[in-house]
This record gives structure tokens, C-alpha cells and sequence, in this order.
């Protein structure tokens, strides 16, 4: 039994985890601009967005370049390409709205009672992309997103690559370079994080497990990386790279830094980024298998010097994906294995882990059903299980912390999908947490049960 | 070392160049379908997905012919729509001539036989036609092999999926920019399409 004081602070300080939490939740999108620079419908690259079809996967590949609109030409004397750039940007727009529901009301951030149940966000996020050719051989995916956790348009999603051909024993490699700024958003796969499915979108005002591994959103928009990749034959496909941390706005600075002890987890070096897949193709069928993984060191920062011991994470997954794409029925499902060794040198020193060394896993499945690209129906399971470390998984903290000191979070998800055109979605999700943070009755100490977080999420998603 | 290292690197471009040229393949085609039009219709047209037409060893006047009925929007059914009404609206004509005369050049995709009751019946119609309902034999006009002649395409080595799909929207007249096959598959049932193009697709 925590005493009042405490319960307060609990709850004040679950407020702002939630809302630093909501930031780096799941986002996916599907965007327009590629509509208006290729001429093609949304299905030419989508099943239903977000979701890749195999041309979308090439048509990324590709560096975003394929093209039909008129181009702005610049040619240098020797009669080489200076410039091509499209007489209209790329440029598009989307709205989420939505409807959040959990099966008991959230606490009240002032710490008496609970909060309104049935949260409206209009937006939910409202995001502006530039994304289609750059140059000859360079193109974007870059996007801005004004949500109202930020409350102010934020840098979101980029992905600039190079992209080229060459032939290797007479089979095709693409192969390109990708300036971007969350691992795996430049994955083609949609059972990779950054752009997973089904469940791409989540409620931004529910409650959703604390423990994520790195490579899981945890360094998405906080990090710079630079990574070569290659495709070959149309199916192997391999990429190395690195990352570096690029914050914004820490520690309430404003400008450009420098990056010092007011930044948190702030990458030693660069963090080494590798991923390895196969890709089966077969009339309307295509399997995927893969892996990929990083090796992550942070100096803990939020006023400590960057220097001396460090956490060390070194995330290993494997993912495969199946999709069979008919005329009337279109199916997939995708499933992720990530398995994370965390040595936490400096938070141990510090006090702030139990563990000098934890694990941690998580383990997505799901699978969607579409009928027509325009009735759907997706069902998923999750799980996140890992040491247990009292000081790591933050307690005495109301709503998101963990009363045992687990990580451990399970549950299922199911949503039916309304797509009346191709650029509009209508989605009805619910959420059943088996677990959550450790616990299934009274999971944070503050009598809250896992079920209590079980959310109805009603979605409106207009791309445009 | 570094003079012979370039002497090398110049022999080898110019021998590549050569060869490219010996081979009579337009290099520029070549790279715009690489790039692009594998995308969908696979490498040199051989299309992985019956979604998409192998393209490779079609008619040339016919790739021509059906280029420009994307561009000028007279095609109209959904994939057109979807796929090459984009795909083709900034193709000038010499690269749709070009580009004709590529697929046409590249070797098509070996034919696979079918279901064998449902080949006999599609030799009935592809060779005899059906006379009663006034459906005329196949190979009048896309020949006895099912090469086709100019603007009259292959369908030798076709995927069946996607020749079943053409004659529905013929039928249905979402492809309605060609009246002798509307009129040709207006009386034919779904099987009798199946079955004729299993037997015009395993030639």
C-alpha cells in the first residue's frame, strides 16, 4: 500500500511516461504523393495501406523514382543528367481521427478520480510528405506530423536513398544507399517494425506496454543512419549500416545542441544495423524469411556525462512474411521475433537496474483478410516477456510502471477494416491485455488490472 | 600500374559495349524495362504474377498498339486503369515502338500444359470454334500456335489466369476498345473461357 504522497507523484509521473510513450508509438502510413508521381492506383503499391504489394517493395527499392509526371530537365555538356526533378512536387496529406475507449477510465493526472472515458482526438496525427524523386537517382519519403501529444509539427518517417542498377551474372541488382532516421523504416517488409501490419495503428491515448526492445520504435527519430543495401534476382536481399544519435529538442534546448548530459540514451559511436531476407515469389503468392538486428550502446545522459560505462543492447529478430494477392480476396499474415541482451554497465552502477544483465523478447503474429480491398479483418497476438528488474521497470508509478518489476506483457488484438475507396480507412480495434507490465490483477501496485487496459479504438484514416 | 589497371578498364567497357551492340539489343530499352516495367512484368517480360501479362516474344505491333490505347485512355479496364494508364502517359512514340520491338525480341516463356479435360475442351473452341452459337475458331486469327500476327497477340505461354480475366472484361465490356472480341466472347460461358484459354495459353 503506497501512501497518498506517493500515489500522487505515481500518477503525475505515469502521465508524462504515457505521453513520452505515445511519441514513439507505431506509426505506418501510405502516401498519395507516390499516387500523383507514378499515375498509379493506391493497389498498384498497397494491398490495402500500409501494406506492400511485391511492386511497392521494388517501387522502394527503387529509390522512390519511378515516374510519369513532366520532369524539370538540366543537362550537364557531355549530355548527362543534372537534374529531374517533377514539374509538380509530390506533396499529400493525412488525417487520423479517433475514438478511445478502455474498460476502466484512465486516473486523473491531478491524482483524484479518474480521467473522461472515451477520448476523442481529431487529429489523432495530421502528417505532411514530400516523398517521390529527388534527382536522376535520389528520392524521399519525408514527413512531418503535427499530433497532439507534441502539440507542435515534428520531424517524423524519412527515408532519402540513392538507388542504381547493376547486372551480376546476368540477373539484376538493385542496390542503393537510404539516409534515414528509424531502423527498419527503410525495410520493404511490412513484418519489420517500423512499418508492421496488421495493428499499424494504435491508439496514441491508451495505455500500451512500457518495455519495448531498441530496434522496436525505441530509436525511431532520435537517431541518423546510413545503410547500403542490395537486392538481387529478385530475392535476396542484404544491408549493412550504421546508426548515430540525432535528437531533437533535448533536454528542452533550443538549437542544435551540442549533444551533451542533457540528452538521454545517447548512442557510443555508431550502432552497427544489419538485416538479411529471402523472398519466394509465386503467381499471386510471395514468402518472405529474414533477419536483422543491432548492436546499441547508450550512455544513460539525462545528467550524467557522456562518457565512462555504457548500456549495451544487441537485438537479434527474425521475421517472415506471406501474402497472396487475388483479384477478389487478398491475404497476409507477418510475424517478428526479436530477441534483445541488454548489459546495462551504467544503469547498474548507478543504481538505476537490479540486473547487470537482462533479456528481454517480443514475439508479434497477425494476420489480415481483405475482401475486395475493401472489407478486412485482422487478428493478432503479442507478447513481451523478460527479466525482472525492479529498477529498471520503473515502480511506484501509476497506470505504466510495473508493481513486480516484470516487463512481461501479452494480449491479443482484433480489428475490422471498412476501406470505402482506396485512400480511406475506417478501422474498429480491440485491444485484450492477458498481461501488462508484468501483471495480470493489480499489474502496477496501484490496484490497476491488466484488463482495465483493454481498449476499444475507433479509427477514421483519410489520405489525400 | 594504375595506367594498365585503366587500360584494362577501358578494354573491358569497350568489349562490353560490343558485345551489347553485336547483340542487336536496344540498351535503352533494355534499362527502361529492367528498371521499371520488371517491376510487374518481370524480367525480359516474363511476369512471375498472373496479375501481369508476359510480355516477353508478344507481337510488337500489339505491345505498340495496346501502349497507346493506355495512353490515350481507350483501354479502359480496372488494371489498365490502375497500372498503365500512369505507366504510359509520358512513353513518346519511339519508345513505344521501341519498346514493342524489345519484348518481342526477348525468348517468351515455355507453355505448360493443363487440366487435360478441360484442354480438350479449349482445342474444340480454340480450333473449331463453337458454330451453333456463332463463336468463331480461335486460331483464324491468332494462328494455329497461338503466336498471333501483328496487332492479333500471343497468347502462346500466356498465364491462363490472365486471358480468362481479358476475355470476361472483353465479354463485359470494361476492355471495350475491341468489338470483334466482345462480340467473339459474348456467347461463351465463364468454363468455356477457362477451358480455351488453358489450350491457348499451353501452345
Amino acid at each position: 500500500m503506497q501512501a497518498p504522497g506517493n500515489r500522487a507523484i505515481g500518477i503525475l509521473a505515469s502521465a508524462v511516461a504515457f505521453v513520452s510513450l505515445a511519441c514513439f508509438a507505431p506509426q505506418s502510413y501510405a502516401v498519395p504523393s507516390f499516387a500523383r508521381q507514378t499515375g498509379l492506383a493506391c493497389e498498384g503499391c498497397h494491398t490495402v495501406f500500409p501494406e506492400l504489394t511485391p511492386f511497392g517493395r521494388a517501387f522502394k527499392l527503387n529509390g522512390y523514382l519511378i515516374d510519369n509526371l513532366p520532369q524539370v530537365k538540366g543537362l550537364t555538356a557531355d549530355n548527362k543528367e543534372a537534374l529531374l526533378l517533377n514539374w509538380l512536387p509530390p506533396i499529400s496529406i493525412m488525417f487520423q481521427t479517433s475514438y478511445t475507449s478502455t474498460s476502466k477510465a484512465l486516473p486523473d493526472s491531478g491524482g483524484t478520480g479518474n480521467s473522461q472515458n472515451g477520448q476523442v482526438l481529431f487529429p489523432q496525427q495530421a502528417s505532411l510528405f514530400y516523398a517521390g524523386r529527388i534527382a536522376p537517382n535520389v528520392g524521399g519519403f519525408i514527413q512531418m506530423t503535427y499530433a497532439p501529444e507534441d502539440g507542435a509539427l515534428v520531424w517524423d518517417n524519412t527515408d532519402i536513398r540513392f538507388a542504381d542498377h547493376a547486372t551480376v551474372s546476368g540477373k539484376d541488382l538493385t542496390w542503393g544507399v537510404s539516409l534515414n532516421n528509424n531502423p527498419t523504416v527503410q525495410d520493404p517488409w511490412n513484418s519489420t517494425p517500423a512499418w508492421q501490419v496488421p495493428f499499424d495503428q494504435r491508439s496514441s491515448a491508451a495505455p500500451t506496454p512500457a518495455a519495448a526492445t531498441q530496434i522496436d520504435g525505441t530509436l525511431g527519430g532520435a537517431v541518423a543512419g546510413l545503410t547500403l543495401y542490395g537486392y538481387f534476382a529478385n530475392a535476396f536481399y542484404a544491408e549493412f549500416g550504421g546508426y548515430r544519435s540525432a535528437p531533437q529538442n533535448f533536454g528542452g534546448q533550443v538549437g542544435a545542441g551540442p549533444l551533451d548530459s542533457a540528452a538521454e540514451n545517447v548512442v557510443n559511436g555508431v550502432a552497427p544495423y544489419w538485416r538479411l531476407a529471402y523472398e519466394w515469389q509465386q503467381d499471386r503468392s510471395s514468402w518472405s524469411v529474414g533477419t536483422f538486428g543491432m548492436n546499441v550502446e547508450l550512455y544513460p545522459g539525462a545528467g550524467a556525462p557522456l562518457s565512462g560505462a555504457t548500456n549495451k543492447y544487441r537485438d537479434v529478430a527474425f521475421d517472415t512474411q506471406y501474402q497472396f494477392i487475388g483479384d477478389e480476396t487478398i491475404y497476409s499474415v507477418q510475424a517478428v521475433y526479436i530477441n534483445e541482451k541488454q548489459t546495462l554497465d551504467a544503469s547498474f552502477a548507478s543504481g538505476a537496474s537490479t540486473n547487470q544483465s537482462d533479456t528481454l523478447k517480443t514475439l508479434r503474429i497477425g494476420g489480415s483478410y481483405y475482401y475486395q480491398r475493401k472489407y478486412g479483418a485482422s487478428l493478432g497476438y503479442f507478447s513481451t516477456t523478460g527479466s525482472n528488474d525492479p529498477l529498471h521497470y520503473e515502480q511506484g508509478t501509476a497506470l505504466t510502471g510495473s508493481g513486480s518489476g516484470s516487463p512481461d506483457s501479452k494480449g491479443w488484438i482484433g480489428e475490422l477494416n471498412y476501406v470505402p475507396w482506396q485512400n480511406v480507412k475506417f478501422s474498429l480495434q480491440y485491444t485484450a491485455y492477458n498481461r501488462f507490465n508484468g501483471g495480470s490483477s493489480d499489474y502496477d501496485g496501484f490496484g490497476r488490472n491488466a484488463s482495465d487496459n483493454n481498449t476499444v479504438y475507433l479509427l477514421g484514416w483519410f489520405n489525400f | 600500374m594504375k595506367r594498365h589497371f585503366l587500360e584494362l578498364l577501358v578494354a573491358t567497357a569497350t568489349l562490353l559495349v560490343s558485345v551489347s551492340a553485336f547483340s542487336g539489343e536496344d540498351a535503352e530499352m533494355a534499362k527502361l524495362a529492367t528498371r521499371v516495367c520488371a517491376n510487374c512484368h518481370g524480367p525480359h517480360g516474363d511476369s512471375v504474377s498472373s496479375a501481369f501479362p508476359r510480355l516477353a516474344g508478344q507481337q510488337a505491333a500489339y505491345t505498340e498498339a495496346q501502349l497507346k490505347t493506355f495512353k490515350d485512355k481507350t483501354r479502359g479496364d480496372p488494371y489498365a486503369q490502375a497500372y498503365m494508364w500512369g505507366m504510359a502517359s509520358q512513353l513518346d512514340e519511339d519508345t513505344i515502338k521501341r519498346l514493342g520491338a524489345y519484348y518481342a525480341a526477348q525468348k517468351p516463356h515455355p507453355a505448360r500444359k493443363g487440366d487435360a479435360a478441360r484442354m480438350a475442351q479449349g482445342k474444340s473452341i480454340y480450333e473449331n470454334g463453337m458454330p451453333q452459337a456463332e463463336v468463331p475458331a480461335c486460331a483464324l486469327c491468332h494462328g494455329e500456335n497461338a503466336h498471333g500476327k501483328d496487332t492479333i497477340p500471343r497468347l502462346a505461354g500466356q498465364h491462363p489466369e490472365y486471358l480468362v480475366k481479358q476475355l470476361v472484361a472483353f465479354k463485359s465490356m470494361q476492355r471495350a476498345n475491341n468489338p470483334v472480341m466482345h462480340s467473339v466472347t459474348d456467347k461463351m460461358s465463364l468454363e468455356q473461357i477457362q477451358a480455351v484459354a488453358e489450350f491457348a495459353a499451353s501452345k
